[in-house]
């Protein structure tokens, strides 16, 4: 067969190329720039994902353009993503200016580095929303996750940063692992790796009520599970705790995130999109994955004493009502709304949880620690990072109106429109549970006296950065209407 | 729009004044104190005039807003009051600003951040109460619990913290069921007629699966009968209340357990009518226990304000019994006892807190001849506590007569029990007026020429015993100064309500009319 050479459209790329130029830029800028004079990198970074969000405007993504052979898709749905991690970057990187610097973590963190290992990490995201092929997919997750375990591990003299790295890695790679071999059974059974092909060549074998050949079930099994370990769904979640706990805690933040919306994309897109006529078999075990993964997290999560442990596992609770989101999937029809209650989760999810996190990196910029202890009282010391935590805490705990609220919202609209309503119960009452030891660090925060020494910091960039988010819980939920909109759209995108 | 959004601005006005309070860090008390009164002021003067426009023969909904807010979802920004809310806004704006003054002087301590929540407090109420659109009364039901939870949590007394957050997790516990059965309500009636809508009047037009109404009328009903609060779901409510500041008991007691009511009145009971009539036996039982539990623990309280919140468990108990027994006069009666309760019971536990301010306990054994040191007081003490117990001429008489006559046209028995156990009420609110305000006070000399106190003290411990009483540090109840000015103002306008609906109850009846009918014509069963 002769080779067919296609220019590639190289304009629907644009926003992944101002990523990558921007950690072009960085590293270069490490290599000629000493140490002491590198801390203007971070408004390189903030002007690099701000332009790319920017671009994201040039692009029509509503005409579900293809490129690369239809490895690389700019729909409404890569769009989404894009936005989503652009913005989850944005926010995390506010939230570690001033913290790579400060000194913190034992021998310093090198700040180029730290950025540009970001950035690949954010550009590997937007590439698995746009990923056309399982391969493009795999691609994406790993450029992802490997930046992440590289950032886990930044502390590099403090053990538990190792540690939870370490762990991170050997579950991930094995995880990887699982997956690659799901695609090669995908590919030995269909014939091909592009998602669209797959979901055709599926439909003619799969046949209504009929039983699915077990070598299909091996391989979507295979799929899930390794993506299951990208999300954190329970009982793949081991690593998560320990590397929430171990990090630096703005790379917590971060990677409470933004692997996350990679995680949650690739399993939209093989599942809803490439395996969509397998969704009999995969439903159910995604609704009993979101279920477990739901009542573990919460449960567990009462018995923490470090925040960034019990973040660790609240963010384990909040994939489990993510799942729930994609459990409610019925058909590629408009007006579905599991994938797009999912969508503005992640969304909703970038701006509580880093703002959760940015919280507790601002104490220990002041000289404090990570422990429920080390809150008392910060109502009487600073009001308006008490105000702020408040409202990540309350929006992690889905009360109105914060932004957390409508993302729960939307979530247990889209199941008891499909039917499942046990799940929805179930949604409530963990947020119920959940409210116990959200509840805890603001009744810490404002019912008890200060105690402890305390530092004077400045930290613009942080503060700035938790009133963007602070606002934003309040104000993108009460004005959802648009971005929910837009996250309405990704059934086009997968038709 | 062409008419001013009234509704919108009492709502709102207060939290205007938690905004500047907000972006104010450097005002003083004085300053502070003055931007809340003006906040809840501008919200109850406007309420009054909303009160006065009201058009009490027209039924529906009157001073409707909307403001499309998330059309795909059926979610629309839906204001209106009719005879139910109407009364309910004036009860709230008063009560937060008599709230306002009642912690002029014992609020001292992060007062601009007691104001901010407080006026939160205001606007979540008041949102409550007009709201037509379920997401949007959601969200104000939930904003409600966060300046609530703080206010108890902050200016408490000793165990506030465990008060405030077991009133926090119950409450939240009980509606985020609810949530599941507004989604719930709102698919049934997109897949019954096609329209996408939280509209509570448009889905009260829908007919539901006696399935279906069973579960989602349970669902709403935990969320209310947790707020009203019913037996069994009433153990935050004394620890909230002992835990409270004076103010902070008075909007729990007076505007707080009344939302329980309304969401009945409001939601259970247009929506699914079928289920409110299987499961209304059920639900009475449940009240009688409230009304002689509540009554009965109330009788043996040593703590004044335990006594009174226990009471009021047993009010509420009048007021499912009223709604549930689906006719006229259990209706009006339901709705006079919230009012008449939300004006009598907040009077006493602004007593209890005027007294608190002077003696820093209130355990009834500390007091004593308030009659002579506090005149005024005693009188005030007087009043409500007859106006609690049921005495004709005051408001609490015509709702609980009203209630029990209603359940007595149901269920005989029930009518019976519950109007026995006035006689409980009488009992617990005549034995603490004869302890705090006649008896003589602890470690003064008994009167030689009085039998009765001479009877009294030989059942009583010895007072002279070494001088070790538990209140051995306890100021003197004999020099205590009376009421101030400003402890009148916040007791005289409530006085002045409770006797005037108690003698003239017409006119709040009147109010009430269409908006009952309404209610019953669910239920086939209009006028008396």
């Amino acid at each position: 067969m002769p080779v067919q050479l296609v220019a590639p459209d190289w304009s629907l790329l644009v926003p992944p190329l101002v990523v990558l130029g921007t950690i072009l830029v960085l590293l270069a800028a490490d290599l000629v720039l000493p140490r002491e004079r590198q801390a203007g990198l971070t408004v390189v970074a903030l002007l690099g994902l701000a332009l790319a969000l920017a671009s994201l405007l040039t692009i029509d993504w509503s005409a579900g353009a293809t490129t690369f052979g239809g490895m690389y898709r700019a729909d409404s749905f890569s769009l989404f993503v894009s936005l989503v991690a652009l913005v989850a970057g944005i926010l995390s990187i506010l939230v570690s200016a001033g913290y790579v610097e400060a000194g913190i973590e034992p021998g310093g963190m090198a700040l180029a580095e730290y950025l540009s290992l970001l950035l690949f990490s954010v550009l590997g995201t937007m590439l698995v929303g746009a990923a056309g092929d399982l391969l493009m997919i795999f691609l994406g997750i790993e450029m992802s996750s490997l930046a992440v375990y590289a950032l886990t591990a930044f502390a590099r003299r403090r053990l538990t940063s190792i540690e939870g790295a370490l762990k991170y890695f050997l579950l991930g790679a094995f995880a990887t692992a699982i997956f690659l071999y799901g695609i090669a059974w995908v590919y030995g059974l269909t014939g091909s790796i592009m998602l669209g092909d797959i979901a055709a060549a599926l439909r003619g074998s799969v046949q209504g009520d009929a039983p699915v050949e077990a070598s299909l079930l091996l391989a979507l099994l295979l799929l899930a599970v390794g993506l299951g370990f990208k999300v954190a769904a329970v009982p793949f979640h081991m690593w998560t705790p320990d590397a929430y706990q171990g990090a630096p805690t703005p790379v917590s933040a971060y990677m409470s995130v933004v692997p996350k919306v990679a995680g949650f994309a690739a399993m939209a897109r093989v599942l809803v999109q490439g395996l969509n006529p397998l969704s009999q078999q995969w439903l159910l075990l995604i609704a009993i994955l979101a279920f477990i993964t739901m009542v573990y997290g919460n449960v567990v999560a009462i018995a923490q004493r470090d925040v960034k442990r019990m973040l660790g596992y609240s963010s384990i609770g909040h994939t489990g009502y993510m799942l729930a989101g994609l459990a409610a999937f019925t058909s590629l029809q408009p007006g579905d709304r599991s994938v797009s209650s999912l969508l503005f989760y992640l969304f909703a999810y970038a701006f509580m949880n880093i703002g959760a996190f940015g919280v507790v990196a601002w104490l220990q910029e002041r000289g404090q620690g990570v422990n429920l202890e080390d809150f008392q009282g910060l109502a009487a010391r600073s009001p308006l990072a008490a105000i702020a935590m408040t409202i990540f805490m309350l929006s992690l705990m889905g009360m109105p109106p914060l932004i957390g609220f409508y993302a729960k919202y939307y979530v247990i609209l889209a199941l008891i429109e499909a039917g499942l309503l046990w799940l929805a119960v179930a949604i409530v009452i963990m947020s119920a549970v959940s409210a116990f030891f959200y509840l805890r660090v603001v009744a810490v925060m404002y019912f008890n006296e200060p105690a402890g020494a305390w530092q004077v910091a400045r930290t613009p960039l942080l503060g700035a950065g938790l009133a963007v988010m602070a606002l934003g819980n309040l104000a993108l939920g009460l004005f959802s209407g648009p971005v929910l909109d837009l996250a309405q759209r990704w059934a086009l995108a997968f038709a | 729009m062409d008419q001013i959004p009234i509704l919108s601005l009492i709502t709102y006005a207060p939290l205007i004044g938690a905004l500047i309070l907000f972006l104010w860090p450097g005002a003083t008390g004085r300053a502070v104190r003055w931007i809340a009164l003006l906040g809840t002021g501008v919200s109850f003067v406007l309420s009054l005039a909303m009160l006065a426009a009201f058009d009490r023969s027209a039924p529906g909904m009157q001073f409707t807003e909307f403001i499309d807010w998330l059309p795909g979802l059926g979610i629309a920004y839906r204001l209106g009051v009719d005879g139910i809310s109407a009364p309910l806004v004036v009860l709230t704006t008063l009560l937060s600003l008599i709230s306002v003054v009642a912690s002029w002087d014992p609020i001292q301590r992060r007062v601009r951040e007691y104001y901010i929540s407080l006026l939160l407090l205001e606007t979540g109420m008041l949102g409550v109460f007009v709201s037509l659109d379920l997401f949007l009364f959601y969200i104000f039901w939930e904003v409600m619990l966060i300046p609530m939870a703080l206010i108890i949590g902050i200016w408490g007394s000793e165990n506030r913290v465990y008060a405030a957050v077991k009133f926090f997790l119950y409450t939240l516990a009980g509606s985020l069921l609810m949530l599941v059965g507004i989604v719930a309500v709102y698919q049934a009636y997109f897949e019954q007629t096609g329209v996408r809508t939280l509209n509570v009047l448009e889905l009260a037009q829908g007919t539901y699966g006696q399935a279906f109404q069973m579960w989602a009328f349970a669902a709403f009903f935990l969320a209310f009968a947790i707020k009203i609060p019913m037996w069994p779901f009433h153990t935050w409510l004394p620890d909230a209340h002992v835990e409270a500041p004076t103010a902070g008991s008075v909007i729990l007691a007076g505007i707080l357990l009344k939302m329980g009511g309304y969401g009945f009145l409001r939601f259970n009971l247009p929506l699914f009518p079928d289920a409110t009539r299987a499961w209304a036996p059920f639900i009475i039982v449940l009240s009688l226990i409230a009304i002689i539990y509540g009554a009965l623990v109330a009788l043996v309280q040593p703590d004044l304000k335990k006594l009174v919140a226990y009471s009021s468990v047993s009010h509420m108990g009048f007021v499912t019994l009223g709604i549930f027994a689906l006719n006229a006069q259990g209706l009006y009666g339901a709705m006079i006892v919230m009012i008449s309760h939300g004006l009598v019971t907040g009077a006493l536990f602004l007593l209890v807190g005027i007294l608190y301010e002077r003696a820093h306990t209130r355990q009834i054994s500390a007091f004593g001849g308030l009659h002579r040191s506090m005149p005024v007081a005693a009188a005030f003490w007087g009043l409500f506590a007859f106006a609690s117990l049921g005495l004709p001429g005051l408001s609490g008489f015509v709702g609980e007569f009203l209630a029990i006559l209603g359940g007595f046209r149901v269920y005989r028995w029930a009518g019976v029990i519950a109007m026995f156990v006035v006689i409980l009420a009488a009992w617990y609110m005549l034995w603490v007026l004869q302890r705090i305000v006649m008896m003589r006070a602890p470690g003064e000399p008994p009167d030689p020429d009085d039998p009765e106190l001479r009877l009294a003290t030989a059942h009583a411990v010895p007072p002279a015993a070494g001088g070790a009483g538990p209140h051995e540090h306890a100021v003197d109840p004999r020099t205590f100064p009376d009421v101030n000015w400003k402890e009148l103002l916040t007791l005289a306008p409530l006085a002045v309500l409770t006797v005037w609906i108690g003698v003239y109850p017409g006119y709040l009846m009147r109010i009430l009319r269409p908006a009952i009918e309404q209610v019953l014509t669910g239920f086939g069963r209009i006028g008396f």
